[in-house]
C-alpha cells in the first residue's frame, strides 16, 4: 500500500517558553532526551564501533555486531552518535554512501513486523510481512555491485525471539551472503542472550564481534552530569558526588542519575534551602539559592530510592493497624510465613479486647484485609476463600513492628 | 424560632436541600469548597503536579509520574482540579489531554485506537480507527515523532488502573511512551494512578529505566479533629451558592451543632477508625440524608446511630436469620462437628449422625427423614456457608468434604440474637457433648 496520511501532531499556536533562569536552563540540559554532541565516558566504544562499521563499508562486505549492556548504560545512544560521524563523512566523500536504518523491536506488535518496518525504510513502500521478507530475501541474495550498502541498527534484540528463530535466523544469514552489503548491529540487555535463547545456526551466524557496556562508575556519572552542566552555575559540585555514588551504587544508570538531578533542581526551585550551620555572611542570599545543594539532591534521593510503605503503614487507620498487628503476632506463634484468615481474625479480637476497642464484625475485617492487599502490603488469594484465605505480608514483620511502634 | 421551623418543614425546601447534600456526596471534591480543602490537605503533591504538567505545556518538556494512593483518596479527584485549575488559568491552553483506564484498556490494541481517537489523528475519522495494530502503533510513534518541543501540541496522558497496564503483552504501550517522554519528540507528560505501592515492581527493567521514579504519594495524615470532623461538616452543608440564601446560614449552624453530638461523634469516630476511606464517610452520611422527611426535616444524631449497623452489619449472621429451624440445627451439628474435630473437613453423612443423635435422643421435636435433611444441607451449601474441600467430580455429594464457613463464635451470637428457637435446640448448641 503507498502511504496516504502523513503522521503528524496536531501543531501549537502559542509560543513555547524558553528557559531563563540558570536552574531552568540547568534542568533542561539535565533532560534526558537532550543528548550531548558527543557522549563522555564512552570513548572506547565508540572507537571500537566506528571502526568495526567503518572497515565494512570499506570492505564493502556484511557483518554483524553483538552489544549487551544493561538499561541506561548509553548503548543505543553511542551507535547513533557513531551513524551520525559516519553520514557526515559519506557526505564529506570521505566513506562510500550507505543508507542507515533502525528498527527497535519494543516498537513492533510482532516479531515478523521487522520485515514490514524494514522494508518501509528501504523502499518507503508498505507490504505484508510474508510479501516483505520474500522481498528482502530477493534483494539480499542478488547481487548488485552499484547497490549502496545497508547499516541496520536492532534494538531491544530479545524480544524477536520466535519459536522457529526465523525473524533472527534471517536476520544474522543475510549479512554472510555475498553481495548482501548489509550490516546489522543488535542491542540487548543480557550479555550471554546469545548461548541463552538461540539455536545454534543462529548463534553461529551471529559471530563473535561482541561488545559489553559496563555500568557506569560513580566518577564516570559525575563527569556526565558535570559535562551538561557546563558553563551553568547551578550545582554544588559534591552535591552531583553524592548523586553520583548513590546511583552508581544501585544500578548505574545515568538516566536515574540525570532524573534525580533534575528533580533536585525543581526541590531547590520550590524550597529555599534552609539556613545553614556555617555562618556565612560573605555568600549574598540569592546566590545561596540558586545553587543546588547537597540538602535538595538528599531530599530527591530519599523521594525516588525509599520505599513508601512504613510511611503507608503509618497512615493507616486504627483498625488497619490492629489487623496488621494481628497477623505479625500469628507469624510469632506459628513460626509460619503464612497465615490463615481465621486465626488472625482470633488474634485480632484479642488484640482488640486488650486495647479496649469494640472489635470490627467478620464483614469489616474482611473489607480492611481486601484494602491492604490492594495497596500489597498484604499478599492474599482471591478473597472467595472467605475463612481459610492465607495471608502473607509483603513487607518484613519487622519493618511493620518499627512502623506500628514508632506511630 | 417557630418561622425558621416552618422553613424547614416546608416541602420544596427539604427537596432542594436533599438534592443539594446528595450533589456534595456524589463525587469527591467536584464542589469548590471540597476541592480546596482537597488541594490544602496535600499541598506539597499538588504543587508538585501543577509545576510538572505546567512545564509540559509551557516549555515543552516532557515527563513522567506515578500518583500513588489507597483506594478512596482522591487521585482522580486531585489530578482533574489541577486540570481544571489549569484550565481556568489559561495554561492548559491548547494541551490535548488523553485518558486512559487499564479497566476499558484492557490491551494495547484497544489503548492504541483510544489514542489515536483522543489526539484525532489522520487515520481516525469520525472516532473510528483504520488499519491493523502494527500500522496503527507504527503511526502513532511515527506522529510523536514528527513533532517537537516548539511546533507540536503537548500531551497529558493519564494512565487511570495503571497496574493493569502493566500486565499488557511485553508492556510495550508503557515502553513507547516512556521512551517518547526520554526523547526528542512530541512533548508527552505521563500520569499513572494506581493503589498499588509496588507497581514499580511490576515495570520490567528497561522499562522501569525509561520511567523518571517520580513517586507522588498521597498519605492521608488527617487527624479525627479536626480534619475529619471538618471534612463531614463541608459533606452536609449547603454552600453560599444555594437557592434560598438565608437557609444556609441556619442550615450550617445545625451541622456544627449536629457535629457536638456525642452520638455523632461516637459513630464517625468508629467509622474513622476502620478506614480513612472517604467513600465509606459518604455512604454512611448519605444513609442519614436519606432519612429526611417532611417530619423528621433535620440532621438528628439518631439518625447516625441508626445509620451504623447498616455499614456494619455483618453478612454470615444475617443470613442465618433467614435459615429454617431445620437447617440451624444442622449448622449446629457442624458447630459441633468442627469443634471436636479441630476444623477437619467433614461430610454430610458424619452432619446426618450427629443430627440423629440430637433428634432421637434429646429431642422432643418430630425427626426428619433423610431427603429433607440431604435438601436442607444443600441450600447450606448453596448459600456457601458450607463449601467444599476439593472440586473433584465423581464423588457422590453425601460424601463430598466440606467445611463449614462460619467461625463456632458467629454461630452462638447469632442463635442469642434469633427468637423462637426452641429450647432443646438452644441447650444442644450450648454443650458440645450431645
Amino acid at each position: 500500500r503507498r502511504q496516504s496520511a502523513t503522521p503528524g501532531m496536531p501543531s501549537r499556536q502559542g509560543p513555547v517558553k524558553h528557559p531563563q533562569t540558570p536552574l531552568e536552563k540547568a534542568r533542561e540540559n539535565l533532560h534526558v532526551s537532550a543528548v550531548p554532541e558527543s557522549l563522555p565516558c564512552r570513548e572506547n566504544e565508540f572507537q571500537e564501533i566506528y571502526s568495526f562499521v567503518e572497515g565494512k563499508l570499506f570492505d564493502g562486505t556484511g557483518g554483524c555486531m553483538y552489544i549487551s549492556g544493561v538499561p541506561g548504560t548509553g548503548k543505543t545512544a553511542t551507535v547513533r552518535e557513531v551513524v551520525r560521524l559516519l553520514q557526515e563523512c559519506s557526505q564529506g566523500g570521505d566513506l562510500p554512501g550507505f543508507t542507515y536504518l533502525e528498527v527497535n523491536a519494543m516498537r513492533l506488535t510482532e516479531p515478523h513486523q521487522l520485515w514490514v518496518q524494514v522494508w518501509k525504510g528501504l523502499t518507503g513502500n508498505k507490504v505484508t510481512a510474508d510479501h516483505a521478507s520474500s522481498l528482502l530475501e530477493k534483494r539480499f541474495s542478488t547481487p548488485a555491485p552499484r547497490r549502496e550498502p545497508t547499516l541496520l541498527l536492532v534494538d531491544e534484540l530479545d524480544l524477536l525471539w520466535t519459536r522457529k528463530q526465523d525473524v533472527m535466523y534471517n536476520l544474522f544469514d543475510w549479512p554472510c551472503r555475498p553481495g548482501s552489503k548489509l550490516i546489522v548491529v543488535a542491542i540487548a540487555n543480557t550479555m550471554d542472550l546469545p548461548e541463552r535463547i538461540m539455536i545454534n545456526r543462529v548463534a553461529s551466524r551471529l559471530g563473535l564481534t561482541r561488545m559489553t557496556f559496563q555500568p557506569y562508575t560513580h566518577k564516570q556519572l559525575q563527569e556526565i552530569v558535570l559535562s551538561r552542566l557546563l558553563g551553568i552555575n547551578a550545582f554544588d559540585p559534591d552535591a552531583v558526588q553524592l548523586v553520583a555514588r548513590k546511583v552508581a551504587a544501585v544500578s548505574g544508570d545515568a538516566r536515574r542519575a540525570l532524573d534525580i538531578c533534575r528533580r533536585a533542581t525543581e526541590i531547590a526551585e520550590t524550597k529555599t534551602m534552609p539556613p545553614s550551620p556555617m555562618k556565612s555572611p560573605m555568600k549574598s542570599p540569592v546566590k545561596r539559592n540558586a545553587l543546588v545543594g547537597m540538602l535538595h539532591v538528599d531530599q530527591a534521593l530519599k523521594e525516588m530510592f525509599t520505599s513508601p510503605k512504613i510511611t503507608a503503614i503509618r497512615s493507616c487507620s486504627l483498625m488497619e493497624k490492629n489487623v496488621l498487628r494481628a497477623v505479625v503476632s500469628e507469624f510469632l506463634r506459628t513460626g509460619l510465613e503464612e497465615a490463615v484468615f481465621v486465626r488472625v481474625l482470633d488474634q485480632y479480637n484479642s488484640l482488640c479486647r486488650f486495647d479496649g476497642v469494640e472489635p470490627s464484625t467478620m464483614s469489616e475485617v474482611m473489607c480492611i484485609v481486601n484494602r491492604l492487599t490492594s495497596q500489597r502490603l498484604i499478599l492474599t488469594e482471591h478473597s472467595r476463600n472467605d475463612l481459610n484465605l492465607r495471608l502473607r505480608l509483603n513487607i518484613s514483620t519487622d519493618d511493620v513492628n518499627y512502623a506500628l511502634q514508632s506511630s | 424560632m417557630g418561622l425558621k421551623r416552618q422553613e424547614v418543614c416546608d416541602p420544596e425546601m427539604l427537596k432542594e436541600v436533599q438534592k443539594q447534600l446528595r450533589l456534595n456526596l456524589r463525587l469527591w471534591g467536584t464542589t469548590p469548597d471540597a476541592a480546596k480543602m482537597l488541594l490544602s490537605t496535600y499541598s506539597s503533591q499538588a504543587k508538585h503536579l501543577e509545576e510538572l504538567m505546567t512545564r509540559t505545556l509551557k516549555l515543552g518538556e516532557s515527563n513522567s509520574a506515578l500518583i500513588l494512593a489507597a483506594r478512596g483518596v482522591g487521585k482522580s479527584a486531585l489530578v482533574n482540579i489541577i486540570l481544571e485549575n489549569l484550565a481556568s488559568s489559561g495554561t492548559l491552553g491548547e494541551g490535548v489531554v488523553v485518558r486512559l483506564s487499564g479497566l476499558l484498556q484492557t490491551d494495547d490494541r484497544l489503548a492504541l485506537k483510544e489514542i489515536t481517537c483522543q489526539l484525532r489523528l489522520e487515520n481516525a475519522t469520525a472516532n473510528k480507527v483504520f488499519g491493523s495494530f502494527a500500522e496503527n502503533l507504527a503511526f502513532l510513534l511515527e506522529s510523536l515523532r514528527s513533532g517537537s518541543k516548539e511546533t507540536s501540541k503537548p500531551v497529558i496522558f493519564l494512565l487511570d488502573e495503571f497496574d493493569l497496564f502493566c500486565h499488557h503483552h511485553n508492556q510495550t504501550l508503557l515502553y513507547n511512551l516512556f521512551d517518547v517522554a526520554q526523547s526528542a519528540q512530541a512533548p508527552i507528560c505521563v500520569i499513572g494512578l494506581t493503589c498499588r505501592l509496588d507497581v514499580i515492581e511490576l515495570l520490567e527493567k528497561r522499562v522501569k529505566s525509561r520511567f523518571s521514579h517520580r513517586q507522588i504519594h498521597l498519605f492521608s495524615e488527617e487527624k479525627f479533629e479536626p480534619q475529619y470532623v471538618n471534612t463531614i461538616k463541608l459533606l452536609l452543608s449547603l454552600p453560599e451558592t444555594f437557592l434560598h440564601k438565608s437557609f444556609v446560614k441556619t442550615w450550617n449552624a445545625q451541622i456544627d451543632d449536629l457535629m457536638k453530638a456525642d452520638d455523632v461523634l461516637r459513630v464517625t469516630k468508629r467509622l474513622y477508625d476502620t478506614t480513612h476511606d472517604i467513600r465509606a464517610l459518604k455512604t454512611l452520611l448519605l444513609l442519614c440524608v436519606s432519612q429526611l422527611n417532611a417530619d423528621r426535616p433535620k440532621l438528628t444524631p439518631d439518625m447516625f446511630t441508626a445509620a451504623q449497623p447498616i455499614m456494619r452489619a455483618e453478612a454470615k449472621t444475617n443470613m442465618l436469620q433467614g435459615l429454617s429451624i431445620l437447617q440451624l440445627c444442622l449448622i449446629i451439628a457442624m458447630k459441633h462437628l468442627t469443634m471436636i474435630y479441630e476444623g477437619e473437613p467433614f461430610n454430610f453423612e458424619m452432619v446426618f449422625h450427629e443430627y440423629l443423635k440430637f433428634s432421637q435422643r434429646k429431642s422432643t421435636m418430630q425427626s426428619f427423614e433423610r431427603p429433607v435433611v440431604f435438601k436442607a444441607f444443600d441450600q447450606l451449601k448453596c448459600l456457601e456457608l458450607v463449601r467444599p474441600v476439593d472440586n473433584t467430580r465423581g464423588i457422590q455429594r453425601e460424601y463430598q468434604l466440606v467445611q463449614m464457613m462460619i467461625t463456632p463464635l458467629q454461630v452462638m451470637d447469632s442463635l442469642n440474637q434469633l427468637p423462637g428457637i426452641p429450647t432443646d435446640v438452644q441447650q444442644w448448641a450450648t454443650c458440645s457433648f450431645a
